[in-house]
């Protein structure tokens, strides 16, 4: 059964027509688990459903309807899924949803990650274990918008204070992951870029507010705030990733990195 | 279905593979995972354990040079700064780590960028400093290429001389030799250009004396030409710190700025 759908997957994308009738059929007839084997009778071509912003794709009379058929497999769905993405979810449904959709939903992840790396919350169940559904999106964009914020504020050699603080960045990232599976930790390589990348959210911040005022004080006292902040969110996801004769030597790197970019912010000028 | 998958193998490796090279091969993979010490006694170099050069690309490979609790990075620290005993690498022979090494020179790039750009301004008049981010580039290129290379360099001139000696335990060496620079640049803040000289003189000798003694007593038996090799590192471990004053910490407290 599977395999019929992975079959139907690499046809044309008449077939992708067929698929969002036969979801169409689905969520209309919850009971029926299998998808329908006959192919019916050849539709109105009309633009490829993978491009569903600029024209509609099916005809208005299906366009609410459609919607609603997108929305219930997700939930209910007897969906039979061939691979997941990278939070989960079937294939065939995130190609030919609305962008929209796409972005809502990963808008929503990064929030969700950020609450839960970040935010201070004493009922958190266990303050060590990783983040569940990690992304790469809002490290991406954190790292992005720190390297933005400092290069404009800089009064010379704006590319040469966004390449380093980009290469920082990523290249300590990296490093950090690596450092922690070199001393015997096991923790997935890309998740732990995703927390780390997380835990700079107190920084851009305050990036952000140190625009608005320019006296070193003010800047001193709030990048330290930040960097606190910072590291005491990453701390536990780093401590409790290696033994715990070699706990220090874990999270020096970790204190180190971000009292470099710290350092960073506080220094431009 | 799955049935069909699995007979549908069955017949390809049954047909054309013989069984018993790709069993030799699987048990090689095990064994290299479960004895990561095996390629790390002393002396040995830093060659892979296992399964030729895919194993350079694994991180897990590098696992024995990390192989160091919190307790004795810190001693070895302690031993770097004493070094009045030879015995540093007879010490770390048996556990040779780069922990230390490289942490140490990315301690000191990101602390002599920094302190050294404070530096600057302090000895500056007001408005007239500017965060110059070349330091931290040069200040990467310089310790992370010196740790790197000299050491390399050692090793080679003692492989031609006949000397054993491991190249991951010179690279511990000359790692934790740096590390008296650390307080040095912390000290070096303090805009007073005599104590910048006397604080850096200091921390030159110290760190050029470690080197010395342990290298002396590591060769000293080994070859007639040894006093060469000792006072030829040690006079590029005071090459370097005299390059470090120089470009980070030299600012005359004039009416502007001057950078030699």
């Amino acid at each position: 059964m599977s395999g019929m759908n992975n079959i139907d997957h690499n046809t044309s994308s008449q077939s992708d027509i067929d698929e969002i009738e036969s979801l169409f059929h689905i969520s209309v007839q919850p009971a029926a688990l299998e998808v329908p084997r006959s192919v019916p009778p050849a539709r109105k071509p009309s633009s490829p459903p993978r491009i569903p912003v600029s024209a509609p794709l099916l005809p208005p009379s299906f366009v609410s309807s459609s919607n609603q058929a997108f929305s219930t497999p997700v939930q209910s769905g007897p969906t039979p899924s061939t691979g997941a993405g990278f939070g989960g979810g079937p294939q065939y449904n995130t190609l030919t949803e609305p962008v929209r959709e796409t972005l809502k939903r990963d808008l929503l992840r990064v929030a969700t990650n950020l609450k839960d790396v970040v935010l201070p919350n004493p009922y958190r169940e266990d303050p060590g274990k990783a983040l569940r559904d990690w992304d790469l999106w809002g490290p991406f964009f954190f790292i992005i918008f720190l390297a933005l914020t400092l290069s404009y504020s800089a009064t010379e050699n704006k590319s040469k204070v966004f390449a380093v603080v980009f290469a920082t960045l990523s290249a300590g990232a990296i490093v950090l992951t690596l450092n922690v599976q070199l001393l015997g930790g096991s923790i997935i390589f890309f998740q732990s870029l995703s927390v780390l990348g997380y835990c700079l959210f107190p920084l851009d911040v305050s990036a952000l507010v140190c625009q608005v005022n320019n006296t070193k004080l003010f800047r001193s006292l709030v990048v330290l705030v930040a960097l606190a902040w910072s590291s005491w969110a990453a701390y536990p996801f780093v401590s409790t990733a290696v033994p715990s004769s070699r706990k220090a030597l874990a999270v020096y790197p970790v204190l180190l990195l971000y009292i470099t970019v710290g350092f960073l912010v506080l220094a431009n000028d | 279905m799955s049935k069909g998958y699995h007979s549908l193998g069955d017949e390809i490796v049954s047909g054309s593979v013989p069984v018993a090279a790709s069993s030799d091969r699987v048990l090689q993979f095990q064994d290299s995972f479960s004895n990561p010490g095996s390629g790390s006694q002393g002396g040995a170099n830093g060659s892979s354990t296992g399964s030729g050069w895919q194993s350079y690309f694994n991180a897990v490979s590098y696992r024995p040079y990390f192989n160091v609790d919190t307790a004795d990075v810190v001693e070895r620290i302690r031993d770097s700064l004493f070094p009045f005993k030879g015995d540093f690498v007879e010490k770390t022979s048996h556990n040779p780590d780069m922990y230390g090494p490289f942490w140490i020179c990315s301690t000191l790039v990101f602390v002599t960028a920094a302190l050294g750009n404070f530096a600057a301004f302090l000895s500056a008049q007001s408005g007239s400093w500017h965060y110059d981010v070349n330091k931290v580039s040069w200040a990467a290129f310089m310790f992370y290429g010196y740790v790197a290379v000299i050491p390399l360099g050692l090793y080679f001139v003692l492989k031609y001389l006949g000397v054993v000696s491991g190249l991951v335990q010179l690279w511990c060496l000359y790692g934790y030799s740096l590390f008296v620079f650390i307080p040095a640049s912390f000290l070096c803040v303090v805009p007073w250009d005599i104590m910048r000289w006397a604080v850096v003189g200091v921390a030159a000798v110290m760190s050029a004396g470690f080197l010395a003694i342990n290298i002396r007593s590591h060769v000293k038996t080994a070859s007639e030409r040894w006093f060469l090799i000792v006072t030829s590192s040690a006079a590029l471990q005071l090459g370097l710190a005299l390059v470090v004053k120089l470009y980070f910490f030299t600012y005359f407290y004039h009416d502007s700025l001057v950078h030699v």
